[in-house]
This record gives structure tokens, sequence and C-alpha cells, in this order.
């Protein structure tokens, strides 16, 4: 920010310290608050248009619907009861090294 | 000169106090809106149409490994696409490469920094990432010769970011991309083949409050969508194509979130925060769909207990159970949809010795691995009776 260059090409030189320092803060203060009105305009606009999509997207209950189909109708290795089919390759954690994935006879690893 | 330069700040004044007045009472009507949305959570829906608690027998969900090899903590852990092997970061300074099934250990990585947090494994399970307060990403090709040292030399290192890499996860089915979310705020796409960003996301130079993101999950049903948690109690989504701005950003946790993870339809998203609870949101709508919290679980009365934070989540492949790992030793399932806990991991025989810090699903939904401050992996599995329907 180049605080020696001023707007109103004011050449008159400050004539106290303090002045000066309120001319230099003021003129960074003009900035930074332009600046952060522009983001709160930008924020302002982004707000409305999620209040205006929010018309239109629905209560919460028919989005738990679709939640609990999608998760029903999925399969889950970890699950006591779970929708088909099953994958063979589940059990290997299992299995010892040395057997073959199709061997009838698994043993538990507790 | 000086009086009319006076009089535009007093207007900026005006008009900055007008614009923050205007913001709060907008995002004050946007809470208000939302709420009267959530006519429901997805406990009470699914309670109501008589869905009942997922239920294991004490020996249905076991451990059925024990990965042993690293001398410190563990900080982050990551499956391949293929099923069977792990990398895991810790506090040693290493990453080590694992086949779980075998308990083999394949690569053990001296890394050229030791303060590592985040590892992960490439889709075709040929490199793998991490990065830390070294503020860079570093690639590591695993079928590399190694150097006479015996180590692994990186082959790529992104650097970029100006904070520690806290997380990081390659594009589903591209070894060429990864995503990293950083202490400086912001989370960029990378293109590995340069190691130059291709989109840098949030950030110091961005609207709005930002803070140092802690985790991010890519959609694996669209993999231009990913969620990240950050410090500042948020989670956002982001869509690669649109690095300006997110799509939306997530309210209600009060804390930081740790851990954000997509669920398996790829519609919504899972958070675990410094706040104690794991919340479930839909990423159409924004609603927040349900929260879990351990407090209301155990009826704890006690309001000077506080809740442990949630250091990790994952979901299982259907996403009917949500396992959160907590700070203090804690690894609770959760039945997603009835909010209800229906097991421990913590309490189990051969649970960790301390907090379990990273968690995750193997591809094929059949294994959960849990990595802990006690420096060890395990294994989880279901070794009960199975109906299949």
């Amino acid at each position: 920010m180049d605080s020696t260059s001023q707007p109103n090409g004011n050449d008159r030189p400050p004539t106290s310290r303090s002045q000066s320092n309120t001319t230099s803060s003021n003129y960074i203060g003009k900035h930074r608050l332009t600046a952060i009105i522009s983001q709160h305009n930008q924020q302002i606009q982004l707000i409305q248009e999620e209040l205006d999509q929010l018309e239109t997207l629905g209560e919460a209950s028919l989005v738990c619907g679709q939640l609990i189909s999608s998760v029903e109708s999925s399969t889950d290795a970890l699950l006591p009861v779970t929708r088909g089919p099953a994958d063979g390759g589940w059990d290997r954690w299992f299995q010892r090294a040395n057997q073959s994935s199709s061997s009838r006879h698994r043993r538990r690893w507790i | 000169m000086q009086r009319s330069e006076m009089s535009s700040v007093a207007e900026l004044k005006e008009r900055h106090m007008a614009a923050t007045e205007t913001l709060t009472s907008l995002r004050q009507r946007l809470r208000e809106r939302r709420l009267q949305l959530l006519d429901t959570d997805v406990a009470t829906y699914a309670r109501a149409q008589g869905k009942s608690p997922v239920s294991f027998g004490p020996t249905d969900l076991v451990c059925c490994r024990i990965l042993q090899g690293h001398t410190g903590k563990v900080y982050s852990l990551d499956w391949t696409p293929e099923k069977n092997r792990i990398v895991s970061a810790s506090q040693d300074g290493r990453l080590i490469v694992w086949n779980a099934l075998t308990s083999q250990k394949t690569h053990a990585i001296k890394l050229p920094c030791a303060w590592v947090m985040t590892c992960a494994f490439s889709p075709t399970g040929q490199s793998v990432a991490c990065g830390g307060l070294d503020s860079m990403c570093s690639i590591f090709n695993l079928s590399t010769p190694l150097e006479k040292d015996g180590n692994l030399p990186v082959s790529r290192t992104l650097s970029g970011h100006k904070g520690y890499v806290s997380t990081c996860q390659y594009v589903p089915d591209d070894d060429t991309h990864l995503i990293t979310g950083s202490g400086d705020q912001a989370c960029v796409l990378w293109d590995i083949t340069t190691g130059l960003r291709t989109s840098v996301f949030g950030g110091e130079f961005q609207s709005g409050k930002t803070a140092d993101v802690l985790s991010v999950s890519i959609n694996g049903s669209n993999s231009r969508m990913f969620v990240s948690g950050s410090c500042d109690a948020t989670a956002r989504l982001w869509d690669t194509r649109v690095a300006s701005r997110a799509v939306r950003t997530f309210y209600g946790h009060e804390g930081d979130v740790n851990s954000v993870k997509f669920f398996p339809d790829g519609n919504r998203f899972g958070t675990g925060s410094d706040d104690g609870t794991c919340r479930l949101f839909d990423i159409r709508t924004g609603h927040q769909l349900q929260v879990y919290s351990p407090q209301q679980q155990l009826q704890n009365g006690g309001n000077n207990n506080p809740n442990p934070d949630v250091t990790s989540i994952a979901f299982s492949i259907s996403g009917r159970l949500l396992f959160a790992s907590y700070s203090n030793g804690d690894c609770f399932v959760w039945d997603t949809l009835l909010a209800e806990v229906v097991l421990n991991l913590g309490t189990l025989q051969n649970s960790h010795e301390s907090r379990v810090s990273c968690l995750g699903l193997a591809a094929d939904g059949s294994a959960l691995c849990t990595g802990s401050w006690d420096t060890s992996l395990k294994i989880w599995a279901f070794g009960g009776h199975r109906t299949v329907i």
C-alpha cells in the first residue's frame, strides 16, 4: 500500500506528527474498510442465494428416507445381517495362510 | 481536503456497519429457516419406521491381526483399493507398508522429515504420499530401487503450502493427482507429474473466516467433490472446478472438525470434532441429518466431565455403521440410522492400550484397521455367524 501518494492531490505536508498519522491511518483505514465491505457484500449475496435455494430443497425427512433406502440396499461384510450376495473373500481374515479360500474348515482367529 | 477525506471514511464506516448488520440478520434468518426444515433427524425417522439397532454378539467383531513395527505413535493410515495393503505413518518418522493379511512389512521408509502427520496410498498401489510439519507432501514410488543407505528415495516433493500438511488423499482412480489440507488454511489439488498446484481452495486470501484444515475426504462417487474439516468448526464442500469459493459451508460443530469422511453413497458425509460429537450432513440440501453424541448415549449426567475429542471416523461400506475413535481410548461403533452405540472396540479383548488416532476401512468393507498411540495397528473383522438375505 503506497501511503505516500494521496488521492486528493494534497501537496501540503502534514503540519504535525499526529495529523500525518491520522491522514495515513485514515487512508489505510479506507482501503481496509472498502475491502471488508466488499467481502461482506459477497457473503450477503451468497447467503441470499442459499436462502432462495432452501425454498426448493425440502425438509430433512425427505432426505432421511433416501438415506435409509441407500443403506439397506447395500451389502456389508461387517454386519451380522446383510443383503447379499456375500463375497467368499470376506472371511480371508480368518483363514490360515496355507489354506485355500475354498476350504470348508475355517478357524476363528480369537 | 482532509475534511472530505475524513467524511468519506465516516461514510465507509456507516456502510460497513450497515453491511455487518445485514449480514448478521441474514445469517440468523438462514439459521432459523434451516431449523424449520429440520423436521426430524435420521434416528427419529428410523425409529418411527420400526427399525431396530444392529445387534452384535460378544465375539462378532474381533481383532484378527496386530501389526507391530512402529516405535512411536501411529498418526495416520490408508488402505490400497486392491484390498490387503496398508500404509501407516508414525511419530517414529517412518512410513511402513504392510500386507495386512500376512502381517508382513513390505517397506519401511525413513522420512526426510520425521514430523509426519498424514499418509496415503495411490489408487494403483504403486506409490505412497505423506506430509507433516515440513509443509510439504512427499511422494515415494514403491518400486524405485533403494539408495545405498537402504532408504527409499523421494520421487517427488510437492511444496507450496505455507503451513503443516495435516491430511492428504489421492484422487480416486488417478495416481497423478492428490489433495492436501494444511495449517495454512488452504486445500490444494496437486499435479504430481509436474509437482505444481492445479488449484488452491480457501486460504488467507479468501472471503470469510478460515482456519487450519485438519481433514479432507474426496467423494468416491464423484471425484470432483471433496469435503474439508477445519479448526473453525465448519466443514466445507468444494468442487475442484471452482476454487474461488466453497459450494457450501456446514455449521453445527462447536469445536475443531478433526475428521471428515464421505458417506458411501456419495450424497452425505460424516464429521468428528473436538466438541465430542460426530455429525451427518446432506450435501445437496446442507441439512444436518444427525448428531452422534456419546454423552447422551451413556447418560452421563455430570456437566463437568468434558466430552472426549473425536479423533477419527470411518463408515462401513453400506454406511450402516459409523466407527468413531475418541481421545479417551474409546472406539465406538455407532448404528448410523438409530444413532446408538452398538459396540465399543475400546473395551473388547485385544483392544488398543492407548487412544486410536486413525481408522480406515478395507476397500471391500471386510475389515477395519485402527492405528493407535500404543504404536500398533489392529485389524478388525466380522467372525461371527452372518445371515445373508
